[in-house]
C-alpha cells in the first residue's frame, strides 16, 4: 500500500474518544441534588397559579383530602374554578341572601362531592372527608371564615391549612 | 535486579475508566427524578402530638379558657377566663404590625400559669390576613426557647414530664358567628 493510500485509509477509519468525565461529574451533582429534594409524601400538592402560600414551622406532612384553593381572584375546588373574587372578596351573587357566610357555589360543589362519597361508601375511590385549604397570604379572615363555615355546613369539619415549610 | 528496574520504570501506566454505562444510567435517572421531584415542600397545620398531650386534650374537666382576640387596630389581646374571673394580657401593635415576639412571651406566661390548658381559642377580626393567622398559630404551638418547658402529667405512667408544647390545639371560635 502506498503512503498516500495508507493516509487516506486512516482518515476514513479514524475513531476518537469523547471525554465524558466532566459530563459525568455534572450528572452526579444533579443526581445528588434531585435525590435530596425527592419527596416521598403520599400527597402531592401543586399550588394554583398566582397563589402565594404562607410559611409555617409545622412539618406535618400533607394528607389526602379535598383541595380547596382561594387565590386573589378565584375560588378553586379540585382544580376547577367555581367562583371569582372581586377586590379579594366574594361577590354578593355568590353568597346566600339569608346567610352571607355561605358561599353558594362551594356549598353546591361540596354537597355533590359528599353525596357521591356516601353513594360510593364501599368504593376505594370514595371522596375524602378532609379539606386541604390553600389560601393566599393576603386572604382576609372574612373569606377564610366563609369557606370554613360553608365546609362545616356541608359536613366537612376536618380542615387542614396547607403551608410552606420554613420561616 | 535488571528485570526489577525494568518493571519499576514501566510501572507508571494510565488506563481510562469506561464511564459510558454510568452516564447512560444517569441520563435515564435524571429525567425520572426531575419529573417526580417536588421542589416546594408543603406541610399542613394539624395537631400531631405525643400521646400524653393527646390524652390531656381530651380532658373535659378543664374550665380555664384562653382566647386570643386579633385586631389590626388594637393588636392582640390574650384573654384568660378562670373560675369566673377574666384576665387580659394585651400585646400592642409594633409599627402598625402584630408583635409576635411579645405574643410568644405573653403566651409563655399564660401557659406557665395554666399548664393544664392545651387548647387556644382564636378570634380574629375580619380584616386579619391569613399570613398573620398562621404566624399566631405558630407562636402558640410551641415555646421557641428550648430551655422553656412546661410540666405535664403522663396519666399512664403517673409521672411528671416536661414539654415545650404550649397550645397545639388552636380553634377558630367565631366561625359560627357568621
Amino acid at each position: 500500500m502506498s503512503r498516500r493510500r495508507l493516509q487516506k485509509y486512516e482518515a476514513v477509519n479514524s475513531s476518537f474518544g469523547l471525554n465524558i468525565t466532566s459530563m459525568t461529574d455534572m450528572f452526579t451533582i444533579l443526581l445528588v441534588f434531585l435525590l435530596q429534594t425527592y419527596s416521598v409524601s403520599e400527597v402531592q400538592i401543586n399550588p394554583e397559579k398566582g397563589l402565594k402560600l404562607p410559611a409555617s414551622q409545622s412539618t406535618v406532612e400533607a394528607v389526602k383530602g379535598l383541595k380547596i384553593s382561594i387565590s386573589q381572584d378565584s375560588l378553586i375546588v379540585e382544580g376547577q374554578v367555581i367562583a371569582s373574587l372581586k377586590n379579594q372578596h366574594f361577590q354578593a351573587q355568590d353568597l346566600e341572601k339569608n346567610d352571607s357566610s355561605v358561599i353558594i357555589p362551594l356549598m353546591k360543589q361540596l354537597t355533590t362531592l359528599t353525596a357521591n362519597n356516601t353513594a360510593d361508601k364501599n368504593n376505594d375511590k370514595a371522596a375524602p372527608q378532609k379539606v386541604l385549604l390553600q389560601a393566599d397570604v393576603n386572604t382576609s379572615y372574612e373569606d377564610i371564615k366563609k369557606i370554613l363555615y360553608t365546609s362545616s355546613l356541608a359536613g366537612l369539619s376536618e380542615i387542614k391549612l396547607v403551608t410552606l415549610v420554613g420561616n | 535486579m535488571r528485570s526489577l528496574k525494568k518493571v519499576k520504570k514501566q510501572g507508571t501506566f494510565e488506563f481510562e475508566l469506561d464511564l459510558a454505562p454510568l452516564l447512560a444510567v444517569m441520563v435515564k435517572l435524571v429525567p425520572v427524578l426531575l419529573i417526580s421531584s417536588a421542589f416546594v415542600q408543603m406541610s399542613i397545620i394539624e395537631t400531631e402530638l405525643p400521646q400524653p398531650i393527646k390524652e390531656a386534650l381530651q380532658d373535659q374537666t378543664i374550665t380555664t379558657h384562653i382566647k386570643i382576640i386579633a385586631s389590626n387596630k388594637t393588636g392582640l389581646n390574650i384573654q384568660i377566663e378562670k373560675g369566673g374571673k377574666k384576665e387580659i394580657l394585651p400585646v400592642q401593635l409594633k409599627e402598625q404590625k402584630f408583635d409576635f415576639e411579645k405574643l410568644q412571651q405573653s403566651l409563655v406566661t399564660a401557659k406557665k400559669n395554666n399548664p393544664e390548658v392545651w387548647r387556644l381559642e382564636l378570634e380574629p377580626e375580619s380584616d386579619v390576613s391569613y399570613q398573620n393567622l398562621i404566624k399566631i398559630m405558630d407562636e402558640a404551638r410551641k415555646s421557641k426557647d428550648l430551655q422553656i418547658t412546661f410540666p405535664m402529667m403522663d396519666k399512664k405512667t403517673n409521672k411528671e414530664t416536661q414539654t415545650n408544647y404550649m397550645f397545639p390545639d388552636v380553634v377558630f371560635s367565631n366561625i359560627n358567628e357568621g
